[in-house]
């Protein structure tokens, strides 16, 4: 399935750029890589070709109301005999300001409720400057990839609507409905909700929830403070809990399950332009008398104009095991054109004592050179060093052209 | 009631209300910049390093404007694995990119991450089929979790009991569906007249309903629930 849309969209380019001549403009990325990696499924070593096709077509109609929007990818294994495979992420139309008030969205698309979100093939009407209230309504073909590619089956669908405030300042408010079919019925049927309030010019007061209609639980709530006194200066607390629901017409549905939540307490602050830091600490509590904390600290530092250099550090102990690692990165920029960069990811973890401390690194360096305005090549390589390898090579290579 | 309603819409089309400014010319601004705007007219500087954790909130439809700068590839490269090579910080999972959040040896360490709370995997993976995909090639007592390691003199004997298996459950079911996506060993103990699985306050009409009585039939007898 996925492959024939690819097909599709490459077969309309020549059609498509017949219609500049109505003075449509047509915009993109065409990127062709090669990538080599592990295989985790065969535990073989892969290389691949990908191609890799970003078009937006705009202004088609006179008054610039109709757009074309498309992204995909096909994949030919050069090595272990895989061969073609394909992805389409989306591909629709997008007409807006229909009577000045309706937007219309048909085909393959993003779509994110409070309620929920999911990749559909279907459609999206939103009704906006209805006052200070706008709607949505979507529904279509429930799209989700598993490792190897599309694994929608015939009767996967999703349907929703939402109700959002657009036209008070300082205050946004939604309130959705989610509705999932898979072959067995009804596998999701939620209600969500979102409430931003930004008060004193220093303060933004935040929810987010769905509620479960079949277990009638609320299976996520979060609420949360942002105080910036400073445009610098941001701290936050949030508290967050959830009860892992299930689908309806999943057997985990019935079982019992402990609520899991967690408080967090983070700051970020920018001394200047060349320095910012953050740090924070998430309290998790499992149930049952299981706990886990983690702190987390932070910096990207910008010595000089052309240097980036970013560290993050993360420390995690209690149920579930212990985790100590991060990332180190630096980005470096000696002449215009070209971007080089390297870091390294390091984690010492535990997931209980019969197996002890593990350690996995990874190593990496690449390169980006633009070559014109319009056209960039680049080259990046990975070393894997963990319990599972003792040296695993991979990378990718990338020609960018935009158009 | 649908008059009612539809007298309130014209009533309040006739109002003027505030617009949020478009963002889409200061894409490319940095973003002390932004920052600086957004304190001075009271919004919460965003795009900071939290953004990975928090944008969640700031994605919903509500005073969503993330439309006006960026594509809905920007969302999709992580959310569904893909890439055209931005990034050079961003590594790949076999043919797939891989957002930050994934880092050294994910396979190995997402046991530990998968826990920082339970719910984000399923907010880019399908449960079941995506985790399954790989955990159905593991044999029986490869995986290192708790209530699953094998006593006894042979070292081929799971002992429930011991292992804690339920309280294990109930702390995190997710990671059972990721083995077992049918619950058939569930179904061994907890079906009809054994232990009983369900919660406090359970809806067994709620999900009888939803699913076409599918679900109870895995342990009850059509009629009986």
């Amino acid at each position: 399935m996925g492959l024939q849309w690819i097909l599709r969209t490459l077969a309309c380019i020549p059609l498509l750029t017949a219609t500049t001549a109505w003075s449509a403009e047509i915009h993109g990325r065409s990127s062709t890589q090669f990538l080599w990696f592990d295989n985790a499924s065969t535990e073989k070593k892969q290389a691949e070709f990908a191609q890799y096709l970003n078009l937006s077509i705009t202004n088609i109609d006179e008054a610039g109301k109709l757009s074309f929007y498309g992204y995909g990818r096909a994949t030919q294994d050069v090595r272990n005999g895989e061969g073609l495979n394909g992805r389409v992420y989306y591909l629709y139309a997008d007409y807006r300001d229909l009577y000045d008030k309706i937007d219309l969205r048909f085909g393959r698309q993003f779509v994110n409720y409070a309620a929920g979100s999911a990749l559909i093939d279907g459609g999206q009407i939103e009704l906006k400057k209805a006052g200070p209230v706008a709607f949505s309504v979507m529904g279509g073909r429930n799209v989700f990839f598993d490792l190897d590619g599309e694994a929608t089956s015939s009767r996967d669908y999703v349907f929703g609507a939402a109700a959002y405030l657009t036209g008070i300042k300082g205050t946004d408010a939604e309130l959705s409905y989610f509705l999932k079919f898979d072959k067995d019925g009804v596998a999701r049927d939620q209600i969500g909700g979102s409430f931003k309030q930004y008060i004193f010019n220093s303060l933004k007061v935040y929810t987010n929830a769905r509620f479960d209609l079949p277990s009638e639980t609320f299976s996520e709530l979060l609420a949360g403070v942002k105080y910036f006194p400073r445009s610098n200066l941001v701290l936050t607390g949030e508290w967050y809990q959830s009860y892992p629901t299930f689908d309806s017409t999943s057997i985990y549905s019935v079982f019992a399950v402990n609520r899991y939540q967690e408080g967090v307490f983070r700051a970020d602050y920018a001394f200047n332009d060349k320095v910012s830091i953050n740090a924070g600490y998430n309290r998790q509590d499992y149930g049952a008398g299981a706990n886990a904390d983690v702190f987390e600290v932070g910096c990207r530092i910008r010595p000089i104009e052309q240097v980036q250099v970013s560290l993050n550090y993360d420390h995690r102990s209690g149920y579930g095991g212990k985790l100590n690692g991060g990332i180190a990165e630096i980005l470096y920029e000696p002449i215009k054109p070209l971007e080089l960069a390297a870091g390294i990811h390091f984690d010492v973890y535990e997931r209980d004592r019969v197996t002890g401390e593990e350690t996995a690194r990874k190593y990496w360096g690449g390169a980006r050179y633009k070559l014109r305005r319009d056209m960039s090549a680049s080259v990046r390589i990975e070393d894997n060093v963990n319990a599972r390898f003792t040296s695993d090579w991979q990378g990718r290579a990338a020609f960018n052209y935009d158009f | 009631m649908v008059a009612v309603l539809g007298c309130a819409l014209v009533c309040l089309q006739q109002q003027s209300y505030a617009e949020k400014i478009p963002h889409g010319e200061y894409a490319k601004m940095a973003i002390k910049e932004c920052n600086d705007c957004h304190k001075g007219e009271g919004i919460a500087p965003n795009h900071d390093a939290d953004f990975l954790r928090g944008h969640r909130v700031l994605a919903v439809k509500a005073g969503n404007n993330c439309n006006q700068c960026h594509q809905q590839k920007w969302c999709l490269d992580c959310h569904q694995g893909g890439g055209t090579g931005d990034d050079l910080g961003q590594s790949n999972f076999g043919r797939d990119y891989k957002p930050k959040s994934h880092r050294s040896d994910f396979i190995s360490i997402h046991p530990i991450k998968a826990l920082d709370n339970p719910q984000q995997c399923y907010r880019c993976h399908e449960a079941g089929s995506f985790c399954n995909s790989c955990h159905s090639r593991f044999p029986k007592g490869s995986l290192r979790i708790k209530s699953h390691l094998m006593l006894g003199t042979n070292g081929q004997t799971v002992n429930w009991a011991i292992g804690e298996h339920a309280t294990e459950a109930r702390r995190n079911l997710q990671s059972c569906q990721t083995c077992h996506p049918e619950g058939d060993v569930c179904i061994k103990c907890h079906s009809s007249g054994k232990t009983r699985p369900h919660p406090r306050n359970w809806k067994a009409g709620n999900f009888r309903d939803r699913s076409n009585g599918k679900v109870c039939q895995k342990c009850h007898l059509p009629g009986t629930f």
